[in-house]
């Protein structure tokens, strides 16, 4: 082991610069991706618990068949898929798009989770005082399911983060495709995709941490017990460190 | 709208060419997902196990192990693997490299479940199994896994179908199976949308009845624990 780093250990400083730029660009794609998951996520989750037939099916089958169907198909899908009917997306937007609708399928059950777990009698006290049911999930139901939400839905980001490596397929230029494309011209795959493994580790195992540190605090606090979302089905996709 | 209609008329057109195509990749994505459910849940009971054991520095192994599998992305892990083991003279076929590396993801998530399941067994009954005589394997082997295996079941067919769509990333090392016998057509009749579309049908037909089936077993299961 000793051998194979001190041998590399003048290409290491000839590669770590662009791997590193790339780990920027796999950061940015995560964030861009998680926001669009929570944004839509909870869209998607009020869609679903809406009284009305005809909202909460299209929501339903939204959840199914995202949650159903492989990340990577559906990075294929938005971006050659797309780009086949007319609809040309940058590698970079067409990843953001198709890991953020992804991860809105599973984001909009944890919310769904979060807001169940709120006593309903807090949302009918907040209309009965005249709020309107907007101000009522703004102001008393979500600032309550936040602490339910939170440590499931941190979890998933973390496996956004693992996921955006997917987004090498579609040449996006994050960690991955960058390692890929180092390889290519140096012949070296064990030392690079190493290298590559652990600056992924570098960026999970502290997230993972701060999950269980904040798992064990919700759990101290009187928050009413989760049900783990969708556990049924699907396969679990969180999968923190 | 003409172009909506064209182009499902091109789908059902093509579709007698595309469908036995994907089944046959179909068929291979069930064979990885079969052989890596076995080698995920056998390293995983010896990681399950490894973790139980008393000595510090053995379940500390296991421990860094799942940690590690678990913050590295899994097609990180399957080019280490495939490109990485190849350029130090050890070339595996794809499809092996493929269960090698979906297995050693796999082991870290089965062997929280199993050991879940293990800890689920009331103290008692490993007690009582080794007063009578039996050997601590035994006791493990007789009383406490067999027990263990209601909780161990419904996770583990959610982990399956986890896996399921988790193979869709070894077309990247070019194993045959469903995504890269879509690629392949792609690249063949410049239909993606089409060609995906129909795949992504096709996981949902496979994910769909094992959803029902994990969520059964859930409810079944879960009745008297």
């Amino acid at each position: 082991m000793e051998g194979l780093f001190s041998a590399y250990g003048d290409s290491l400083r000839l590669w770590l610069p662009p791997l590193m730029r790339a780990a920027r660009v796999t950061l940015n794609v995560a964030v861009l991706s998680i926001a669009v998951g929570a944004t839509v996520g909870l869209l998607v989750a009020l869609l679903k618990m809406s009284r009305r037939r005809l909202l909460r099916r299209p929501a339903e089958v939204y959840i199914e068949v995202t949650r159903g169907t492989p990340a990577l198909a559906q990075l294929y899908i938005v971006y050659f898929g797309l780009a086949g009917i007319g609809l040309t997306l940058d590698n970079v937007t067409a990843a953001v798009v198709a890991l953020g609708f992804n991860a809105a399928a599973y984001m909009a059950e944890i919310y769904r989770a979060g807001i169940e777990s709120v006593h309903s009698g807090q949302r009918e006290a907040a209309l009965s005082l005249g709020m309107t049911p907007l101000q009522a999930l703004r102001f008393i139901v979500l600032p309550q399911a936040w602490r339910v939400v939170l440590p499931p839905g941190a979890n998933l980001g973390i496996a956004v983060l693992k996921d955006t490596s997917l987004a090498s397929a579609i040449a996006t230029p994050e960690l991955m495709s960058r390692a890929y494309d180092l390889v290519g011209q140096t012949w070296r795959p064990m030392p690079i995709y190493l290298v590559v493994a652990v600056m992924y580790m570098a960026m999970c195992l502290p997230l993972g941490q701060l999950v269980r540190r904040l798992e064990r605090s919700v759990k101290r606090s009187d928050a009413p017990a989760a049900k783990t979302p969708g556990s049924a089905g699907w396969g679990q996709r969180v999968s923190a460190a | 709208m003409s172009g909506f209609v064209r182009f499902w008329e091109i789908l059902g057109a093509k579709l007698p060419v595309f469908l036995p195509y994907l089944l046959k990749g179909a068929l291979v994505t069930v064979k990885i997902t079969g052989a890596t459910l076995i080698v995920a849940g056998l390293l995983g009971l010896v990681l399950a196990l490894m973790q139980r054991t008393r000595a510090w520095l053995i379940g500390r192994l296991a421990s860094a192990y799942i940690e590690i599998m678990r913050s590295v992305p899994v097609l990180t892990t399957l080019f280490v693997i495939y490109f990485g083991l190849a350029s130090v003279g050890i070339q595996l076929p794809s499809f092996v490299a493929a269960v090698i590396g979906l297995g050693m993801l796999g082991a870290a998530y089965m062997a929280e479940i199993i050991r879940a399941g293990i800890e689920a067994v009331h103290q008692g009954q490993r007690e009582a199994a080794l007063s009578i005589g039996m050997t601590p394997a035994q006791a493990m082997r007789f009383i406490v896994l067999p027990q263990a295996l209601r909780v161990i079941v419904p996770p583990t067919a959610n982990y399956t179908i986890g896996l399921l769509k988790d193979t869709a990333i070894v077309s990247t090392v070019a194993a045959p199976e469903l995504l890269f016998a879509a690629k392949t057509l792609v690249s063949q009749t410049i239909l993606p949308m089409q060609v995906y579309l129909l795949t992504a049908g096709i996981y949902l037909a496979m994910s769909w009845p094992l959803a029902r089936m994990a969520h059964h077993l859930e409810t079944r299961l879960s009745r008297g624990v």
